[in-house]
């Protein structure tokens, strides 16, 4: 009798999602099969737990979400912009230099020769962040500490000689 | 009158001021709490549902009014989801450490922090550890299955709402919800 149970129409029975004909024959065989009525009612059971214990999200402000929504969709629409914009624009354009100059200097960047994988993580996540667009992003680096190490380079003292 | 969700989008199409902002609104809610549903990270499910809206403000023009806007929405939503998932499913693998919630500095959320499940169904727990314990579960499906539970259980849709969201047919939305909930029912011990 296996092959006539109807195992997979039973979560629509419970909600009463199925056309008349359906419903009809799922009735039917409900009616005749114990192990379907037990099944069929063990699934609304855990339905009405599923939808009366489903945890709340954590709460948001909704006046910052829409704002940054706006942001967001303003920046779609409008694009990066021309080129021109960012000479008027010296701190992106600076930082933006700045972040170029530190990992041209390297080489590669230093989480790749590393093993940190927490470092690794976050250099190739900075590639796919839209850094340069994203000023609060890159104010927030460490990009004048970087500045600096780079402007001290020839007052770093010489290796010694064994 | 307000105007519908359908009309709204319309509206929206036409850049008609205001239309976006009220639409955004209606559905700002809904929206985050689906996309937490599925990806369980508050930063993702916000960043998810504002891109959901970002995408109907670029297709809206595209809604041809064939199924109702809700469904439509929740599938550009699910959409977005799914592929956060899997972006961050390939990222993890890349860098190969195993999967690691994060939702930043704030509390912990007592679903995330759940242990994970074994079968030990514990008599009499209370309704709260129950709850704790049904969720955490839940966070153990296959993202199709975790959303067509959220879309079911959680979100009253109907079978063929959830497949047009999930993009599948009905069946497959059948099976997905036998599936997820007869192992949610394995899991905790409700086999009869």
């Amino acid at each position: 009798m296996k092959d006539v149970h109807v195992d997979e129409w039973l979560i629509d029975h419970v909600r009463g999602d199925l056309d008349p004909a359906d419903r009809a024959r799922v009735d039917a065989h409900v009616a005749a099969c114990d192990d379907c009525r037990a099944s069929r009612d063990r699934f609304a059971a855990l339905m009405t737990e599923l939808a009366r214990t489903a945890p709340a999200p954590p709460p948001i402000h909704w006046g910052a979400y829409r704002a940054e929504l706006r942001e967001r969709l303003e920046r779609r629409t409008t694009g990066p912009g021309p080129l021109w914009a960012w000479l008027v624009r010296p701190l992106p354009a600076l930082a933006a230099a700045g972040l170029v100059a530190v990992l041209v200097l390297a080489g590669l960047p230093p989480a790749v020769r590393t093993s940190d994988p927490i470092a690794l993580d976050n250099t190739i996540l900075a590639t796919q962040l839209d850094m340069i667009a994203r000023l609060d992003v890159v104010q927030q680096l460490d990009l004048l500490e970087d500045f600096n190490v780079i402007g001290e380079l020839d007052e770093l003292p010489e290796p010694q000689k064994s | 009158m307000e105007s519908s969700d359908e009309q709204l989008c319309r509206a929206v199409a036409e850049r008609e001021p205001g239309a976006f902002d009220l639409l955004v609104e209606r559905y700002q809610e809904r929206a985050y709490r689906i996309a937490w549903s599925v990806l369980r990270d508050r930063e993702d499910a916000r960043d998810c549902s504002q891109e959901a809206f970002i995408r109907l403000h670029e297709s809206a023009g595209s809604f041809a009014g064939q199924s109702k806007f809700s469904t439509w929405f929740y599938r550009i939503l699910v959409n977005c989801c799914l592929d956060q998932q899997r972006r961050r499913r390939g990222w993890r693998r890349l860098v190969g450490w195993r999967d690691q919630r994060a939702d930043g500095p704030d509390e912990p959320d007592p679903v995330e922090q759940a242990p994970a499940p074994f079968l030990d169904p514990v008599e009499g727990m209370d309704t709260e550890r129950r709850m704790t314990k049904v969720w955490a579960l839940v966070d153990e499906l296959s993202p199709q299955q975790r959303a067509a539970v959220t879309l079911s259980c959680r979100e009253g849709l109907a079978t063929k709402d959830i497949a047009a969201v999930l993009n599948v047919s009905e069946a497959t939305v059948r099976v997905h919800l036998h599936r997820a909930l007869s192992t949610l029912r394995r899991r905790l011990g409700d086999e009869g």
